[in-house]
């Protein structure tokens, strides 16, 4: 676990209410540099909402988000994205629905790429060798996880399977320094578990990338995060290394079973 | 002084009874069908049309003709609410405002085609004055304004007390909850509808005396002043309707008399822009549906 | 924000994306019979082409605000109408070439759409169609009685016709193959335009926001910044189209913001096929320049923009579009 440094992502006392619904409260949490760290918990324990509060789709109630040192509390989505190099995924598979698979990246990717909004309208040699890089990353990554043979179709006509593989890819297309999964692999099968487990593994040994994966795969979880956070009711119930945590009297009871 | 503005108060009353009345309609509409009818003010001008047509041509007294203008337009909708309204229960809101919008555009025209696109006096109503408060009105103000005010007693009562009524607002509140509690979405949206566009049409034949001249165009006017008062009235909420219906039409009634009575038409879409911006929630209690 | 905003194409399923495009020879076979028209075609049917080339303009920011970033604007004809009278008083108080009016007409639009926009696009659905309609409204509003300007209901006649004119050379258009060349000219540039805006990276953060807003925000695309810059390009485009109606009637009045203009507008973006180029440039040809030709009442015309609508509604939302390309690779016309 690389320490000592400023975590890149740092929240303290978030709190987040719906109405009378408490989702989230008061999650004090560090994610340092590198790290590849698992979220688990029972359904409504706050696990989405932890990542909607810290990437500006929800506003927390109380507290703070804080990237690198930096207070991004309040930043809007697009913001966090963009300036933040954090990037998420979503619990409910997304994708742009009329674009190819290609497309599909090229847009994840280019917000990144260009220096700022008015450059985007332009059409000049720039701008063009631009999305040409963009769009060789992105067969790249179409090839790496397996997309190659849908490559013309438009992403709504692709499987579920399929799309969450193209929403998948699209974390990566930008190189962010982060990335938030929200139950990437629910509901596909075995293989494509393993691709994208690998892929995963991959990217944080490879690029560096900071990895918070919410998951029910417990199994798969545990052999692919060196560390699990636990939520239950809105809390952080436990916090380490996977043996511990299967072992804790606490999380066994809340989630595990016995 | 005060006597000028007290007119001027119940001749926005009245004014403002009519928009309401339409309002109610549009507005429950909007409840089960989560669409804004973008025809509305075609039925109030069918309404004024057929009975002008039943007066005219069939030579029939006002009395009658305002049951019959108003069955004819609730016919009408009746078909139209069977083939394209129904249509729009699971459809996205873009095609609602597109259906209605067409359908606006067909009946508009329809009607200048047919009836040919000069203004017509409207000939009848109950024009013989009244004194009230030391002011004089036409019967067919005070006509309108009771009208309005039953109607709207009535509604209360058919949406707490009959089954349909109790449909109508499990509709307003939940469409799939409901068709999986055995209430038929579809016949709620289409009863629904020809009741809303009867209100329309009721209040086209009651003004229609005091309009005097009619034309086919006259409902697009009609459809966006009800706009302005869905919106203050918070949309779907039935109450709300009448108080927004008043507040505007006693708003015209004050600008016309003391700006100028070239203005009068704008207060519409200046409430009408402002609500949107400031406050699109309306007035009245915020959730409240009927 | 919703998780899934539906484009106005949501009830087809979506079609293959790359499989059909219709041979760049195609547009160049159009264009040049285009060009020979004048030589085959009488003066009443140049006519019915230049007046689809007018309305073309604003249909192109249409088809930008509804097919590509997805949002139902029926704002279209009030920002024709400002181009038009913004125009109109140029050239007759300061007697300005052509283009000047017609960049001119361009800018002012854009630049008063842009504070009408900032408050508009935090309207979601319904609010916002009727803020826009509203728009439409007061526009009316402001050409009747804002008399000093605008000499209200009388309106403004005698408008100048085009000035082709560099320093002190210059030649008026009068003729009517003389507006057909120059508009032809114009059309063509803009919708050179328009589609270099479609392709370029900013074209497909609109497109992005048409198919999944949350998405497209989650990804860095500040879509409030684009739907703005959208609004007040798209009036600027109806606002051009306004400056050729203005110098080619040579009359404008408050009556040309009436609705008959917003809605031919979105008959030709919805049935020609939003969100496609050729779609609206055959929608104005067919919805506008068929219907001059034939000289139909606008009463029948209006008619049958409704069931046009209609038939949209429930049975083709993607309007004249897929018809046109499965016609086209019936007949080989296509590049794979």
């Amino acid at each position: 676990m690389s320490g000592g440094a400023t975590p890149l992502l740092s929240v303290r006392g978030l709190a987040k209410n719906y109405g009378a619904v408490q989702a989230l409260r008061g999650i004090d949490l560090d994610v340092h540099k590198g790290e590849l760290c698992g979220v688990i918990g029972p359904n409504g324990s706050g696990k989405s909402t932890l990542f909607d509060c810290c990437t500006g789709l929800q506003q927390p109630t109380t507290g703070s988000v804080h990237l690198e040192g930096a207070d991004i509390t309040g930043w809007s989505m697009n913001r966090v994205a963009r300036e933040g190099g954090f990037v998420r995924s979503f619990q409910k598979t997304v994708v742009f629905e009329t674009m190819t698979p290609e497309e599909n990246l090229v847009a994840a990717g280019q917000m990144f790429s260009f220096p700022s909004l008015l450059s985007t309208f332009s059409i000049g040699p720039a701008a063009r060798r631009r999305t040409a890089t963009l769009r060789a990353r992105a067969n790249e990554l179409i090839d790496m996880v397996g997309l190659d043979r849908v490559r013309d179709q438009p992403a709504g006509s692709l499987s579920f399977g399929q799309q969450k593989l193209l929403q998948f890819a699209a974390s990566l297309m930008p190189e962010p320094r982060l990335i938030l999964l929200d139950e990437p692999l629910a509901g596909i099968n075995p293989v494509l578990i393993t691709k994208i487990v690998g892929s995963i593994r991959k990217a944080n040994a490879e690029l560096g990338i900071t990895f918070l994966v919410i998951e029910h795969n417990i199994d798969v979880i545990m052999d692919l995060c060196p560390r699990i956070v636990v939520l239950a009711e809105g809390s952080i119930l436990d916090d380490g290394a996977p043996e511990t945590i299967v072992r804790s009297q606490k999380v066994v009871e809340a989630y595990l079973g016995g | 002084m005060g006597e000028l503005l007290l007119e001027q108060v119940v001749n926005g009353i009245v004014a403002g009874s009519v928009y309401a009345l339409v309002a109610a309609g549009m507005t429950m509409i909007f409840g089960v069908l989560r669409a804004i009818n973008f025809a509305h003010g075609e039925y109030y001008m069918l309404g004024t049309f057929s009975a002008w047509w039943v007066i005219s041509r069939l030579d029939m007294p006002y009395v009658a003709s305002i049951l019959l203008a108003v069955a004819i337009t609730m016919a009408i909708a009746a078909v139209i609410g069977r083939f394209v309204m129904q249509r729009l229960v699971t459809a996205p809101f873009q095609s609602g405002v597109l259906a209605t919008l067409g359908l606006s555009l067909i009946l508009q025209n329809s009607v200048i085609l047919t009836f040919g696109g000069t203004y017509k006096v409207f000939p009848g109503g109950w024009l013989e004055p009244v004194e009230f408060l030391d002011m004089s009105f036409a019967q067919q103000r005070i006509v309108i304004v009771a009208a309005t005010i039953a109607v709207f007693v009535a509604l209360e009562f058919v949406v707490r007390r009959t089954r349909m009524g109790k449909s109508i607002r499990a509709v307003s509140q939940n469409t799939e909850c409901c068709a999986v509690n055995g209430i038929d979405v579809e016949r709620v949206v289409l009863g629904t509808f020809v009741l809303g566009t009867g209100l329309a049409a009721l209040s086209g034949v009651l003004t229609g005396p005091i309009n005097v001249s009619i034309y086919g165009g006259m409902g697009e006017a009609i459809t966006l002043k009800t706009f302005a008062v869905i919106v203050m009235g918070g949309m779907g909420n039935v109450r709300g309707t009448l108080f927004a219906g008043w507040i505007l039409g006693i708003a015209e009634s004050l600008v016309a008399g003391y700006v100028g009575l070239q203005y009068r038409d704008a207060v519409g879409f200046v409430i009408l822009i402002a609500m949107l911006m400031f406050r699109p929630q309306g007035f009245f209690s915020v959730q409240a549906r009927f | 924000m919703t998780l899934h905003s539906p484009p106005i194409q949501a009830t087809a399923a979506p079609r293959p994306a790359a499989a059909v495009r219709p041979s760049p020879w195609l547009g160049l076979a159009l264009l040049i019979a285009l060009l020979a028209a004048p030589y085959v075609l009488g003066n009443y049917y140049l006519h019915a082409i230049i007046v689809s080339m007018i309305f073309l303009l604003p249909a192109h920011g249409l088809n930008l605000i509804v097919g590509y970033t997805g949002m139902l604007s029926l704002a279209q004809g009030a920002f024709f109408g400002i181009g038009a009278y913004a125009s109109a008083l140029l050239a007759m108080h300061f007697g300005t070439p052509f283009f000047v009016n017609f960049t001119f007409a361009g800018l002012v639009t854009g630049l008063i759409a842009l504070p009408l926009g900032i408050p508009a696009l935090r309207l979601r659905t319904y609010s916002f169609v009727m803020c826009t309609l509203g728009f439409v409204i007061i526009a009316e509003a402001v050409a009747k009685n804002w008399i000093g300007l605008t000499r209200g209901d009388m309106g403004l006649s005698g408008i100048p016709q085009p000035l082709l004119a560099i320093g002190d050379l210059g030649t008026k258009v009068t003729t009517i193959t003389g507006y057909y060349y120059l508009y032809l000219f114009v059309a063509v540039a803009m919708t050179g335009l328009f589609y270099a805006l479609i392709v370029s990276p900013a074209g497909r953060c609109m497109v992005a926001i048409r198919d999944n807003e949350t998405l497209a925000e989650s990804q860095g695309i500040s879509t409030w910044s684009y739907k703005l810059l959208v609004f007040t390009i798209s009036a600027a485009f109806a606002g051009f189209g306004g400056s050729l109606y203005a110098h080619y009637l040579t009359t404008v009045s408050p009556l040309t913001f009436q609705m008959y203009y917003s809605t031919t507008i979105l008959v030709i973006v919805l049935g020609g096929g939003a969100g496609t180029v050729r779609g609206v440039v055959v929608g104005s040809i067919l919805f506008v320049a068929l219907s001059e030709a034939l000289r139909v009442t606008p009463e029948f015309r209006m008619i049958f923009y409704g069931l046009v609508l209609l038939v949209l509604v429930f049975w083709q939302p993607k309007g004249l579009a897929p018809l046109l390309d499965r016609g086209l690779a019936l007949l080989g016309l296509v590049r794979r």
